[in-house]
């Protein structure tokens, strides 16, 4: 079967043998003229002996970054258009989500930086006296706003120094140091608390009304109790102390979970 | 290459040392605390109770602010015994009344 080259000539031949690729003076061997007695030695470049070689050493000449020239030789992409980047105000807007956790980095969406005027409207920290009367839960959640609080003042006197945005920096100091000082107090009252819990654990140790070990209810009032169970329960504690076998104290008559302290 | 000039000589002996000075035994910290302990071959093991846990509650509906309002005049406590609020007798009469019974 006839092969597709056999068709087709090669397109190197094709290359070869168009008008414009012909040298002007063509080798005797391709045609079919007879050879002219200048054709060999014409073909040959003129050149001396040990002539030194011309060609541009530097293969970087002309070439600028800084000064724009372009390349030296052309690439297959020369010709292609560079794209165009669009405007900034035809760019789409960056989709930001409302509820991210960063913003509360911020006083506001518009700003950065809170102005004086906010910085200065606040109270004044609270008092050791006052977080006494609060429970874990609100003291645990009260620091947290304290060092949300902080961060904001932080970031807002970081981004009034880096962008040079003027004054602000001591109504800031002043927010921030009411804010420490409830924080502060919460940490005090929380130290206090525990070492009063300490105490009084070992003091409950000699507590009649108190039983941590396990068994049965932490606290048993003794005005619950029936006038003789009461006196049964004194004498039990004696006996307890002398060292005789303890009948565990009845219960009492509200049911209830035994909440260990 | 040479050290800083400003570093040559006894100059620097009037510098506070850091952790790259003095030889074998001198340790200084860089205030992260400790996280483990190291080995004898020159690692290091973490010790994960050593490491800091951060537990933020959920802070929704929640209306505590940092500030009191100055309005509210600063009042201290006052307290029967000398201990005060660190009292544990006080601290015990409280808990049966409010936590003993629950």
């Amino acid at each position: 079967m006839a092969t597709a080259s056999a068709v087709r000539p090669s397109l190197g031949a094709a290359f070869r043998l168009t008008s414009s690729n012909i040298p002007k003076r063509i080798s005797p061997s391709l045609t079919q003229t007879s050879p002219l007695s200048t054709a060999a030695p014409l073909l040959k470049r003129h050149t001396y002996p040990n002539a030194r070689s011309n060609k541009d050493m530097s293969k970087s000449r002309g070439q600028s970054a800084l000064r724009r020239t372009g390349l030296r030789w052309r690439l297959s992409v020369s010709d292609d258009p560079l794209p165009k980047p669009k405007p900034r105000e035809e760019l789409p807007p960056v989709e930001v989500d409302p509820d991210h956790g960063l913003w509360d980095f911020f006083p506001n969406r518009e700003t950065v930086a809170a102005s004086p005027e906010d910085d200065m409207k606040h109270g004044r920290g609270w008092m050791v006296e006052e977080l006494r009367g609060k429970s874990w839960e609100d003291l645990h959640k009260l620091w947290w706003v304290c060092v949300k609080e902080r961060n904001r003042i932080a970031t807002g006197a970081w981004e009034r120094e880096r962008g040079r945005l003027g004054f602000g920096k001591s109504e800031a100091q002043g927010r921030d140091r009411e804010v420490r000082i409830t924080m502060r107090g919460i940490k005090h009252v929380l130290t206090e608390r525990f070492y009063a819990w300490e105490d009084a654990v070992k003091l409950a140790e000699n507590d009649p009304e108190i039983d941590l070990s396990g068994k049965g209810r932490p606290f048993t009032p003794k005005e619950y109790l029936e006038g003789e169970a009461a006196e049964e329960e004194v004498l039990e504690f004696k006996a307890e102390e002398e060292g005789e076998a303890v009948v565990p104290p009845p219960q009492g008559k509200a049911q209830g979970e035994a909440a260990r302290l | 290459m040479q050290p800083t000039r400003a570093l040559l000589g006894m100059r620097y002996r009037k510098l506070r040392l850091t952790t790259k000075d003095v030889n074998k035994g001198f340790y200084k910290g860089t205030g992260s605390g400790s996280m483990g302990r190291h080995t004898s071959r020159g690692g290091y093991i973490i010790e994960w109770n050593k490491v800091r846990t951060f537990v933020c509650p959920d802070l929704t509906g929640f209306k505590l602010t940092p500030f009191v309002t100055n309005n509210v005049k600063r009042t201290y406590g006052q307290y029967d015994t000398k201990l005060g609020p660190k009292d544990p007798q006080e601290y015990l009469a409280r808990w049966k009344s409010e936590n003993g019974l629950d």
